[in-house]
Formats: C-alpha cells, sequence, structure tokens
C-alpha cells in the first residue's frame, strides 16, 4: 500500500463463501448502472403526476417567539391558489407526528409535535404556514404575502445554557429542556479509581454536522377521493414504517396508505421517517383533493443537525497501560424537539462505549438538551462516532501518562479473539472480531518506526506531522423494543414459468447497492444467472413488511432473509428436477449456470427454466407431490438480541459489530492552521462481503463524511439564532481534491449469528476517520505542547491551540 | 391568472439533439426550465447555488451548471444532458467506465461528474489523478469519496488513449 490509489484486497471473503457462489464474493456491477448513467433513473423530485401542485413554506425567521396573528387574505386571493393553512387550521383535521422512536419510551420528555406549529417557533426556518399552488412560482408568491405577526422570545442556543437556572424553555410543558437523562455502564468507578496508578481527565467536543445528501428531501402525496387511499412517493429510506406513521397521523387504516419510494439520492439516517413535512403533503392533499408536491432547498437540509456533543470523561488505569475504569458524561445538542428519534443517537452512543475495549467498570451518563438550533437529525453513525473518539482519545492519554506506545496500549485492552461473544460492561453481546489482527495487518504496509523517525526529521526543518490511530465498534441490526426499528426484514423469492426470478424485499437502498448484492444471493441459491434477476423495492403495495434502510440492515437482514427464501424455491426445483431425471434422490440434484443436474451423471440435465415451466404446467405428472408454486417468503430473528433486561437490568439492542482500525498521517502547517491528511490506511471487518466493492464505496464515503467531520463540517448559528452555514459555500463537504487517496484493505471474521456471516457495513469510517485524524494532530502539534479537543479541527482551532501554547 | 401568464415566454433549445419551444417562466432558472418545462430530467438540483455540480449540462459546447443561469439566457442553444451523450441508449466510454468502476452510489451527481470528466479528456486525455481531482472538484459527491470517480476517470483515459493509438 503506497498511496498512490485504492488499493482492496478481499481475497478472504470469496474463500470463506459456501463452495459454487458464482456470484457471492464478487464485486459485480451494479444491475441497473446503466440506466443511472444516461439519466433514466426518475427521482422523487421527477414525478410528474397529473394535476400535481405545489407546496411551499412560510418558514420563521426567528429562533424562538409566539405566533401573535396570521394574516393570510392577500395570499388565498393570489390566482392560482389553492390553498393557504396554519398550524392551528391542520390541528382541527390530523394528529400529532407519530415518534419514530419516542424518548418517553426511554424515560425521557416527549412533546406532540405538529406538522405546522399552532402557538409558537422554536426554530428560526421552522414551517409556519403552508401554501398550495397550481405551480411552484405562483406558491412562492403568494408564500411571500403571508404575514406572520411574532412576539419574539428570549432563545438559547448552547446545550449548557439551556440547562441554567431560568434559561428560556422551548417546551414549557417539560419545565426544563432536558429531553433525556440516563445512564449505562457497571461498576463504581470511585472503586478503581482508589487503586488506579493513575487517572486522566478531559474533555472533547464534536461540531454540529449535518447529513446533507446530494438530494435534498422531496415528498409526493396523492389523495384519491374515489378510492379513499393516499398514495405516498417520496425520499424515504422506511416505507413501511412510514405508511404506518401516516396512517396514524390521517387517522385512517394503514391498508388504506401505499408508500412508494423511488431510488433515493442517498440518505445517510436523514430520510428515516418523522419530518413534518412527510405528513404535512398528505393534509394537504386530502384538503385540496390533489397531489401535492413539497420540495426541500439546500439551506433547509443545513438546518438539520447531528453530533454536537461535548464528553466528559475520566479514565483509570495501571502501569501497564491497562484501563480499568472509565467514566464519562455525554451532553447532547439536540436542537428543536424532532419525531424522528434522533435522540437515540445520544443512547447509541453512550450503550457502544466502552468500545471494543475490554474495560470492566464503566459509568456513562448521558443528557439531551433543546436548544433554539433546527432540529436533530440522525446521521450515520448515529451516535457511534462519540464512543469511539472518546475511547480512542483515552487510549492516547494513557499512552501518554506512561510512557508507552500508545498502539501498544490498544493492544493491552482491546477484547481478545478468543473472548468472543463478549459481554460488554454497557450490556452489548460483541459478537465476534480480531481487533488485533486489523491493526497487525495495518503494519503490513506501514512502516512505523520509519514514519516516526521522518516525521522527527521534518521536525527539524520546522515541518509538524502527526500519526494517529482510530479503532470503531459499530453496533449495528439494531431492534429497538416499541418502535419500527427492527433487525428482521422479509423477502419474498418468486420464480416465474420462465424461469425469471423476482426479489421482493422490505430492505431499500439509498444508492449503496444492496440490490444487486441480493440478487448476486439469489441467483447463487437458484444456479441462475444475473441476469434472470430482477429485484423489488419500496412498495408498500408490492414488497414484504421490512424496515427499509437503517442501521445497517440492507444486505445483513434483507439479503439473509432473500437467501432463505431462495433456498427454500431451491429445494422444490431439485425435487422437481429429481422427478424429471429420474433421479431418486432431490439431493443428488446440483443448480448450476441455469442448469439441475444430477450430480455425477453429467449428461442427465436439464434448463432450470424447464424444471419451473414443468412445475408450473404438467405438476400434477411431473411432480405429483410437490406443491405447485415456485415462491418462499422468509424472514429470520438474530439469536443474539436480547430485550428482556438482564440480572444487571441491561439489554442488547444490536446484532452485529463490524470494526475497523485506521492510521492516519496529517501534516498540519503551523502558520496557517490548515490540516492536511496525508495517508489515510484502513482495514475494516464486518465478515463475510457478498460484494466487496459495494462495501468499500460505503467505507470510503464514510471516510470522507469522516474527514469532513474531523476538518471542516460545522452548522453555525449567528447570535440571533439565524444560519450562517446557509448553503455548501460555507458548510463546506470535501470535495475530490480536499482527500487523499485511500488504502484499504479487509479481515473476513464472520458473524456467527447471521444466516451468511455478513455484518452490517453501512456506518462504517465515520467515527474511525474522526479519531484517527484528531489522534494525528495531536501526535503532530504535541512537540509543540499544543493540543485540541474540539472538532471540527478547523484552522482556528489550531492556531487557538499554539497561541495557547505561546502564552 | 394574469399575473401568472404574464410571466411566461416562449423559449426554444435543442436538449439532446431535438428542438423545442416551450413557455417559461421568465423567473426560471435554467435547470428549472429544462426539468419542469422541457421534461429534462437527467440534470438534478441539489443547491441552486452553483456549488453542487448536480445541474450541469454542455451548453453549446460549454460545461455549464445550469443552476446559474436564467432560463432565457439560454435562448436557442444546444443542450447536451448525460441522457444525450450517446446515441441509441448506449453508453459513452466516460459511463461506461463509471459503471464498471463503481463509480457513484445514489447517481444524484452524475451528471456534473460525468461532463465534467468528458471535459477533462477532451483538454487532457492522460491527467494524472491530482488533475482528474482538480477537475471534478466542482462537484459534490456524498456516497463514493471520490476514490473510484478518480478510477473511473482514469480507466477512461486508458481505453480512449488505447483506441486512439
Amino acid at each position: 500500500m503506497d498511496g498512490g490509489g485504492l488499493v482492496v484486497s478481499h481475497d478472504d471473503s470469496a474463500a470463506a463463501l459456501a463452495q459454487g457462489s458464482a456470484y457471492s464474493g464478487s464485486s459485480v456491477r451494479r444491475h441497473d448502472g446503466d440506466r443511472y448513467l444516461q439519466g433514466h433513473i426518475a427521482y422523487s423530485d421527477d414525478l410528474r403526476l397529473p394535476g400535481m401542485s405545489h407546496a411551499v413554506l412560510v418558514l420563521s425567521p426567528l429562533a424562538h417567539a409566539r405566533i401573535v396573528a396570521i394574516d393570510t387574505e392577500a395570499a388565498q386571493a393570489r390566482p392560482g391558489v389553492l390553498a393557504v393553512l396554519t398550524g392551528a387550521d391542520l390541528a382541527a383535521e390530523v394528529g400529532p407526528i407519530p415518534n419514530a422512536m419516542d424518548p418517553a419510551g426511554v424515560g425521557g420528555r416527549d412533546v406532540a409535535l405538529r406538522v405546522l406549529p399552532v402557538s409558537k417557533v422554536v426554530y428560526a426556518g421552522q414551517p409556519v404556514v403552508a401554501v398550495v399552488a397550481e405551480t411552484r412560482a405562483a406558491a412562492l408568491e403568494a408564500a411571500a404575502l403571508v404575514h406572520v405577526d411574532y412576539e419574539a422570545l428570549p432563545h438559547v442556543l448552547d446545550a449548557e445554557a439551556a440547562m441554567a437556572e431560568g434559561a428560556p424553555l422551548l417546551y414549557e410543558e417539560w419545565g426544563t429542556n432536558i429531553m433525556l437523562a440516563g445512564t449505562a455502564g457497571t461498576g463504581s468507578f470511585e472503586d478503581v479509581r482508589q487503586t488506579a496508578f493513575g487517572v486522566v481527565e478531559g474533555e472533547l467536543r464534536t461540531g454540529r454536522g449535518a447529513p446533507a445528501p446530494m438530494e435534498p428531501r422531496c415528498y409526493v402525496a396523492d389523495w384519491d377521493v374515489q378510492t379513499s387511499r393516499l398514495t405516498w412517493h417520496g425520499t424515504t429510506q422506511a416505507p413501511h414504517p412510514l405508511r404506518h406513521s401516516i396512517a396514524s397521523f390521517l387517522g385512517v387504516r394503514e391498508r388504506q396508505v401505499r408508500v412508494v419510494a423511488p431510488p433515493v439520492g442517498g440518505s445517510f439516517g436523514y430520510k428515516n421517517f418523522g419530518h413534518p413535512e412527510e405528513y404535512l403533503v398528505c393534509a394537504l392533499s386530502r384538503i385540496v383533493g390533489r397531489p401535492v408536491k413539497w420540495v426541500e432547498d439546500r439551506t433547509n437540509t443545513l438546518r438539520y443537525g447531528s453530533r454536537d456533543m461535548r464528553l466528559r470523561y475520566r479514565a483509570a488505569f495501571g502501569a501497564d497501560g491497562r484501563v480499568s475504569g472509565v467514566t464519562c458524561h455525554m451532553l447532547a445538542n439536540h436542537g428543536a424537539a424532532a419525531a424522528t428519534g434522533a435522540f437515540g443517537m445520544a443512547l447509541a452512543g453512550g450503550l457502544a462505549l466502552p468500545s471494543g475495549y475490554a474495560v470492566d467498570v464503566f459509568e456513562a451518563e448521558y443528557q439531551v438538551v433543546v436548544t433554539n438550533k433546527g432540529p436533530y437529525s440522525p446521521m450515520r453513525p448515529f451516535g457511534k462516532e462519540a464512543s469511539a473518539l472518546l475511547m480512542e482519545t483515552v487510549m492516547e492519554r494513557v499512552a501518554e501518562e506512561t510512557g508507552l506506545d500508545p498502539f501498544e496500549v490498544r493492544r493491552r485492552n482491546w477484547v481478545r479473539s478468543d473472548q468472543f461473544p463478549y459481554a460488554t460492561s454497557t450490556g452489548l453481546l460483541l459478537d465476534s472480531g480480531n481487533y488485533e489482527g486489523l491493526l497487525d495487518k495495518v503494519l503490513e504496509d506501514f512502516d512505523l518506526e520509519g514514519t516516526r523517525a521522518e516525521h522527527a526529521r521534518l521536525r527539524e526543518e520546522g515541518r509538524y506531522l502527526g500519526i494517529g490511530l482510530g479503532f470503531e465498534v459499530l453496533p449495528e441490526g439494531a431492534d429497538i423494543p416499541g418502535a419500527l426499528i427492527g433487525a428482521s426484514d422479509i423477502s419474498t423469492v418468486r420464480m416465474d414459468p420462465s424461469g425469471d426470478v423476482t426479489v421482493l424485499t422490505g430492505v431499500t437502498s439509498p444508492g449503496n447497492g444492496n440490490d444487486t448484492a441480493i440478487m448476486q444471493i439469489v441467483a447463487d441459491r437458484l444456479g441462475v444467472s444475473m441476469d434472470s434477476v430482477s429485484i423489488v423495492q419500496g412498495d408498500t403495495d408490492i414488497c414484504p413488511f421490512g424496515f427499509g434502510n437503517v442501521s445497517s440492515r440492507g444486505v445483513l437482514t434483507g439479503g439473509g432473509s432473500a437467501a432463505l427464501a431462495a433456498d427454500d424455491v431451491a429445494d422444490k426445483l431439485r425435487r422437481v428436477a429429481a422427478g424429471m431425471l429420474h433421479c431418486d434422490d432431490p439431493g443428488r440434484i446440483r443448480l448450476g449456470d441455469g442448469m439441475a443436474r444430477v450430480e455425477g451423471e453429467p449428461e442427465q440435465a436439464l434448463p432450470i427454466s424447464a424444471v419451473a415451466g414443468a412445475l408450473y404446467t404438467v405438476g400434477y405428472i411431473v411432480a405429483p407431490d410437490v406443491e405447485p408454486t415456485l415462491e418462499a417468503t422468509r424472514t429470520f430473528k438474530m439469536h443474539n438480541i436480547r430485550h428482556q433486561p438482564d440480572d444487571g437490568g441491561q439489554f442488547n439492542l444490536f446484532s452485529t459489530f463490524s470494526n475497523a482500525v485506521y492510521v492516519s498521517v496529517v501534516e498540519v502547517d503551523v502558520a496557517t492552521g490548515l490540516v492536511e491528511v496525508l495517508r489515510h490506511v484502513m482495514v475494516h471487518d464486518c465478515g463475510i462481503m457478498i460484494n466487496p466493492r459495494f462495501v468499500v464505496g460505503q467505507f470510503t464515503g464514510g471516510v470522507v463524511t469522516g474527514l469532513g467531520a474531523a476538518l471542516g463540517e460545522e452548522i453555525l448559528h449567528a447570535a440571533d439564532g439565524s444560519l450562517s452555514t446557509s448553503g455548501f459555500k460555507t458548510y463546506l463537504l470535501p470535495r475530490a481534491n480536499d482527500v487523499p487517496a485511500f488504502e484499504i484493505a479487509h479481515q473476513v471474521t464472520p458473524s456467527p449469528f447471521t444466516p451468511l456471516g455478513t455484518k452490517g457495513a453501512g456506518e462504517g469510517g465515520v467515527a474511525c476517520s474522526m479519531a484517527s485524524v484528531l489522534n494525528a494532530v495531536n501526535d503532530a502539534i504535541r512537540p509543540l505542547g499544543a493540543s485540541v479537543n474540539e472538532l471540527p479541527i478547523s484552522p482556528h482551532r489550531v492556531l487557538a491551540s499554539l497561541q495557547e501554547v505561546d502564552r | 391568472m394574469e399575473q401568472v401568464s404574464d410571466t411566461l415566454v416562449p423559449l426554444t433549445l435543442t436538449i439532446d439533439g431535438v428542438h423545442r419551444t416551450e413557455a417559461v417562466d421568465r423567473r426560471s432558472l435554467l435547470v428549472e426550465a429544462l426539468r419542469d418545462d422541457f421534461g429534462a430530467t437527467a440534470p438534478k438540483t441539489g443547491c441552486a447555488t452553483g456549488d453542487c455540480g448536480a445541474c450541469t449540462c454542455r451548453v453549446d459546447g460549454a460545461v455549464v451548471k445550469t443552476c446559474l443561469q436564467l432560463a432565457v439566457a439560454a435562448q436557442g442553444s444546444d443542450i447536451t444532458t448525460i441522457s444525450g451523450l450517446a446515441p441509441r441508449g448506449e453508453l459513452g466510454p466516460v459511463q461506461q467506465a463509471f459503471w464498471d468502476e463503481q463509480a457513484f452510489q445514489c447517481g444524484f451527481c452524475l451528471s456534473g461528474m460525468v461532463l465534467a470528466a468528458e471535459d477533462l479528456l477532451s483538454r487532457n486525455p492522460e491527467p494524472t489523478d491530482e488533475e482528474i481531482r482538480w477537475a471534478i472538484s466542482g462537484n459534490l459527491c456524498r456516497c463514493t469519496g471520490y476514490e473510484t470517480i478518480v478510477a473511473a476517470v482514469r480507466t477512461a483515459a486508458e481505453r480512449l488513449g488505447a483506441a486512439d493509438s
């Protein structure tokens, strides 16, 4: 690995898959790539329904204010306007937005969120009035004529200030701004502190980041008066759960709602369900009796944030570098309340501690606080970046204090490969892993001592380079009690009389290729070519129930259940073929290359399409004992998920725990504060990979999100609470020339708990990159006596840390 | 309806070889007219401020972010979207390389990425990786981390070079 380009090694995965896999384990191309490349994919905003009208929302200019009066008369009078509606108008029509996850379910405070507020606004940019018109231009013109009279209230943007005595309250009925507080962990830190060799303590901060997929949100609701049925098209990760919640919102039966999700232009957590506009368009369509479309602009996507946490920690350690106990306090700035379950990021961040380290005593305390920033949004890796940052900082600090090599400190603290499945001090059951193996693999191509010597030499020239390690363990495949976020998705596999195969599945694809990977799995199981297989996702009238794409589930649960369903169909094909080929034992029928063959008798063979056709047309003759269907629907349960509390009151909500070790090399320009990533060496373990190239794509995308979070992306507000970072000129997504070439390798430790040995791979790379870059920057500037503890490590933060030393 | 129709003007464009005239709101951006009035939806609106590049088209031979131009300013222009890059449903060499190298995930950025890559290779048939990264730096991608996009442009350059020699 020389940094010259993408280096991928994945031989292990193909070898670990069952013999006879024609496709699984190989990086076949996207099945529909040609359609994407010709611009023939219709995304939500490309839909044109007959009679479609357009909704434009009037937004609050104030961060916190009471709504005194709304004058819609002038807007109503504009040509082409179909309706102008306020929160008060709609409150009589429809219920509050159902929670994707209810904070009250975990001891938090809930607020009945309306699609438009009735009495007050709690962030600048909050939608207040909806204008529906024949065209978007007409709606925009009318929206400009809506007059809202506000009474400004004091606002609070900072989480600590929001908890102070006398702080302005967003939701007065709570009597506080604390939405949720809780603890996770085992044992008493105080006890281990007494006997420890030393204790480190400190603080970390992460800036507010936006998921910012390239495609903003877009929803089209179509209430059909004749059938009393709503068809909803839009940017969603979770069609079935959304359908359930739309029905509840509208007060109709679930069967009266159909959700269709066209291909999505990236989601990253942002397009899970619970956003007000998802429901608002439904109410508007029912009122105006026509399809209503709402499309988001870029600025609005940047009102939704994640991370924005303050982490305080203390860690007790021995002279040998072993960490005996950690205590941490996590404070998350939620911004305004949301129904998306985004508060769960603090919970997941707490539960993911103490990462993959064997730390027996762990006390985590978390607080989620509402402020007058825009709402929190789910975003990969869903709070787990906090746990990685915290533990990787602890390990660095312990190395500093003990004088041990920071890489060696990790080795001494990692859960060993012979300890799995391993119960962590926060109650998780880590399925499998070989963390030392990851580091060994990184070091195969990274000359640690040589690089350190080179950095020492460069320091003599006034150049500051550093090496940093990052390590992540990502709880994935979540099953949340009481919420429509589960770890079991359903797939149907169907073979037609012609031998063509259709897969219907409840998981969706945000563009990552899981549809192609599921087709690979099914084609192999049935012994047919990929060309014979098609897949349908994202339509609740057609697909079996599923949770969409959240918590890295596509191949894990959708692929796993499709494999089981395909196996059922394959069994039937073998029985029919055995009858047709006069073979007594269906177990001797091999399916492959589109043929059913008797093992050891190659001339005894039939095309699989002929076998399928025969069952449909002459089943009573060729297969009298076989039920005449070539269709199966399956799912499975994750056997390591535990919702009943154990003796310590702990649960395991996650099924797989993919992991990675990264080593970054950075150079810090001490004159400008600019950080450049020179090398980013990564070894991942997400178990068996069905399509290694798709997996790598997930990681490289995550890495760039992580580099953005580490070095540049930050949602900022002006003192009055308005958004300062209102577009991509100020909210700085990494561009192609901002990131280095990556060096990537894999280790394959199959999960013992999933049908295919796969683990979630959709959230990898973000947390690890944030940690490795932070540690590398601190390694670079440590000789100057400086350190940074706040991300993104923008130039001004580097310069401030250096100036602190000068004083 | 008078005020609304007052804003409509006829706009004639040739889009992917098809010559057409439509009534367009004179306040529309070119990308809005292409998508809403001409039904050419291959270019996407990702930011409307010229930062993401998802709306990129070739306008009279130049690669243009169509959210940065008013539609009426394009009167009479010859516009190519990625749908018009290769005839009869085939893929051009850059499109083919993007497919082979898995150079996209959600695909929303493809208009910009493919046209920026084509533009680079038309001027510089043997670009270095650094030149490729610079050439696509006006286009944002949130999915891939850019690595495979760079690989695709490199592959396209190699194939085009081999075809020429």
